[in-house]
């Protein structure tokens, strides 16, 4: 399991879940970034944040968001517990 | 359709304190609200089924208000709002608040008659949440999907049919972009035949017993939620606000996980719905969005591209402006002042108070604002082609660390650049921001992004004094601008700022798009004459107070008339603050305290004066750039240049416009607005001030 902050550019990841508050939660799931969805972290910016793929969609998002959220890589199984 | 415009809404005034709502105010017409995510091409649907030209641009918080207008075509007359763009019925800032406040209500009687949700073809599992939410609610819904185009290059096809089967509700396929809405008249109309739904599927995600008493489960059971007031939206609005009834809601009501779970619910019904009504031809690949944000968005090149596009805008601006403002500024000062002056000797009124008004005064002043509508034109279509093809999204992800550096998020660039066109929007636009204090720091920082009325003086100004290099010195003054919002903001940071919010960035990209020329001339032409009537009211309004002013003579009479004019006497008493900074002449003290009122009179005001003090100057080409030429050099003991920059420093600094204060007040209370003028005077004046003394150590 990896933080999005540290995840390998350009590799489909699992994402597992985010450990933020409530709304910010729920607007990232609103921007497609929420449990289960295939993610892929496409890029780093300027401000130190990254470029998020979901599907077609590009989302760029602050570092300190991203260590927040985790994720495994899309062809692996979850882990559990 | 129509170009007719009333008022269908009365929102209220959301504040820094997150008060933000509205209501309807109904005409006797049924309402339809338009409402979707940010980037779908809402505001464009909104002018293309009025003919209004309200601001589009392809980047969250284009619309933050609401804006109404009328809709005929065929047997539809209806009035039509169109509400901030919103991902869902869960705000995080005053502009969503005020779209949820809206579709969200207790009586029904407020409520709109039907709501149009626009969704984007290219994203439609994102852009349908919002769609799935408004559909839980007692509203009758149209679902419009733009961006087909978008969608079919990318190899995704929907099937409208479809998608309506599945949601239930009736679905338009338009491009407003082009202007091709065709159908979605006759869907409204054909929805507002039928009845109210008495609610819609709500996908509660409370697993509660059969029975249960909760509010959710209240409102859901009954058939007739006029007849119970408990339910529909009302219980709707306890959802969302949190049911402090149900049994599983801790003491604040439903906590985030339970919404959690209704929010997933609701993904997995959207994602039913996008299963069955779209393909794919092909897999997801790389585009040429991807091969330019990895540029635009690069750590080094981002920052770097972006000031090079600012660098090119300003020079574009003022180098290809400058030939047909020279034509202009000729024709205006020769044959258009020459002809005035030969109908009002034709009339009797040559040599009198009357031709010094009109000619020396109103055309003056006027045509001098009209030499400027090349310029402004130009600025106006370039910002609007960076909005509409995506870039300003991108803007705000390279300036991020910087707007950091003063605790402000990324997304603050984008009022703060909607600043640099006019500081009133801007402040605003300030309410896409979610945190208060947020809010409060960037509407103090607003004024220190230079609006295009201070452009027109930079040109002036520069253009007169550093000749080939003026459009380096414009850009030089952008970038202090920049500067002076990072100086500000570290200013309020650590003084009466100190407990700002943490927001970090989270911003959607839209994808890159070929920008529109019908939008782009559409809201070139909405800002210019927006910029031409407020600036010909003001430029008309101060012509003449400063021309009264001016012929108001005060003690003895001076060399110079206007001199001892109680104009004179003011702007002479106002002088000598400014000699520290270079530039304490009385026709800068003046000019300056008239752009105090709005910088759009500074200019007018300046060929006023000289024109009334030294009439022969302004029939010659270049008679106003000599007069200038003349007093600065006396003014700062000749050091010319430094006073010129010291002024030109002071001009960017010091409060834009009486407007942008109004506005201010509106947003912020008026404590905070005397705060922000406060430091706006002091800053400005130090910088100035530095400017010119080791400008004149090193000149």
């Amino acid at each position: 399991m990896v933080t999005l902050a540290s995840a390998p550019f350009g590799v489909p990841l699992l994402l597992e879940q985010a450990a933020l508050p409530a709304p910010r939660r729920l607007r990232l799931a609103e921007l497609g970034l929420r449990p289960g969805a295939t993610v892929t972290v496409l890029r780093r910016t300027a401000g130190g944040g990254r470029i998020v793929g979901v599907g077609d969609a590009r989302v760029a998002v602050a570092r300190a968001v991203l260590q927040q959220v985790t994720a495994v890589h899309a062809a692996a199984p979850a882990e559990k517990g | 359709m129509t170009t007719t415009t009333r008022t269908v809404t009365r929102p209220s005034v959301p504040s820094c304190h997150g008060d933000g709502g509205g209501e309807i105010v109904r005409d006797g017409r049924p309402v339809v609200a338009l409402v979707g995510s940010p980037n779908v091409g809402k505001s464009s649907v909104f002018n293309t089924v009025t003919g209004a030209r309200r601001s589009v641009g392809n980047w969250a918080g284009t619309s933050v208000e609401v804006g109404s207008g009328s809709w005929r075509s065929g047997g539809l007359d209806a009035a039509v709002v169109d509400l901030p763009g919103a991902y869902s019925l869960d705000p995080l800032s005053p502009d969503e608040e005020l779209t949820r406040d809206l579709l969200v209500r207790p009586d029904r009687a407020e409520l709109p008659d039907v709501v149009v949700v626009v969704v984007s073809a290219a994203d439609l599992a994102r852009t349908l949440y919002l769609a799935a939410q408004v559909l839980e609610q007692p509203l009758r819904v149209v679902l419009a999907v733009t961006m087909g185009d978008v969608a079919t290059r990318r190899g995704i096809d929907v099937d409208h049919a479809a998608l309506s089967l599945a949601l239930g509700v009736p679905v338009v396929a338009i491009d407003p972009r082009r202007g091709r809405v065709d159908g979605l008249a006759e869907a409204v109309e054909e929805a507002l035949r039928t009845p109210v739904p008495a609610r819609s599927l709500r996908p509660c995600g409370c697993d509660c017993a059969p029975g249960c008493s909760c509010t959710c489960c209240a409102a859901g059971a009954t058939a007739d939620a006029k007849a119970d007031p408990t339910a529909g939206p009302a219980g709707d609005a306890a959802h969302l606000a949190g049911d402090a009834a149900h049994p599983d809601g801790g003491a604040d009501g439903l906590d985030g996980d339970d919404e959690l779970a209704v929010a997933d619910r609701r993904f997995a019904r959207i994602a039913a719905a996008v299963e069955v009504a779209t393909s794919r031809r092909g897999s997801a690949r790389a585009d040429w969005t991807d091969r330019v944000d990895r540029v635009a968005t690069h750590p080094v090149a981002g920052p770097l591209l972006f000031l090079s596009v600012m660098w090119a805008v300003f020079q574009l601006t003022t180098r290809v402006a400058a030939p047909v403002q020279g034509f202009l500024d000729d024709l205006v000062s020769g044959p258009v002042s020459d002809g005035a002056r030969w109908l009002l000797s034709a009339v009797g009124l040559g040599g009198s108070w009357v031709e010094g008004l009109v000619v020396d005064g109103v055309i003056a002043g006027v045509g001098m604002l009209l030499t400027f509508v090349p310029l402004m034109a130009i600025m106006f279509a370039l910002l609007a082609l960076l909005e509409d093809s995506g870039y300003m999204a991108r803007a705000a992800v390279v300036t991020d660390r910087v707007m950091r550096a003063v605790g402000l998020p990324g997304r603050a660039f984008l009022p703060l650049v909607v600043g640099f066109g006019c500081n009133v929007p801007a402040v605003s636009a300030t309410r896409v921001l979610p945190d208060a204090r947020q809010r409060l720091l960037t509407v103090l920082l607003v004024p220190f992004t230079s609006c295009s009325a201070r452009l027109t003086v930079y040109v002036l100004v520069a253009s007169t004094f550093f000749g080939a290099h003026a459009g380096d010195v414009v850009f030089g003054m952008y970038v202090l601008s920049i500067v002076l919002v990072v100086v500000a903001g570290l200013l309020l940071r650590t003084t009466l700022l100190r407990s700002l919010g943490q927001e970090d960035l989270v911003l959607d990209l839209p994808r890159y798009q070929r920008p529109a020329l019908r939008l782009l001339g559409a809201v070139t032409w909405t800002r210019l004459s927006a910029f031409l009537r407020t600036a010909g009211g003001i430029i008309v309004a101060t012509v003449v107070v400063v021309w009264a002013l001016s012929a108001i003579q005060i003690g003895e009479r001076a060399q110079e008339p206007v001199r001892s004019s109680a104009y004179g006497r003011l702007s002479t008493a106002i002088a000598p603050v400014f000699t520290p900074a270079g530039f304490g002449d009385w026709h800068a003290a003046g000019a300056l305290t008239v752009g105090f009122v709005a910088k759009e009179a500074v200019v007018s005001s300046w060929a006023q004066t000289y024109a009334t003090a030294e009439p022969a100057d302004l029939h010659q080409p270049g008679g106003l750039g000599a007069s200038l030429r003349g007093d600065f050099e006396r003014s700062s003991g000749g050091h010319t240049t430094a006073a010129v920059l010291a002024f030109l420093v002071f001009l960017l600094g010091y409060t834009p416009c009486a407007a942008t204060l109004a506005a201010q007040r509106r947003e912020i209370g008026g404590r905070w607005t005397l705060v922000g003028v406060g430091l706006q005077l002091g800053l400005a004046w130090s910088v100035a001030v530095a400017v010119f003394q080791v400008g004149r150590l090193i000149a």
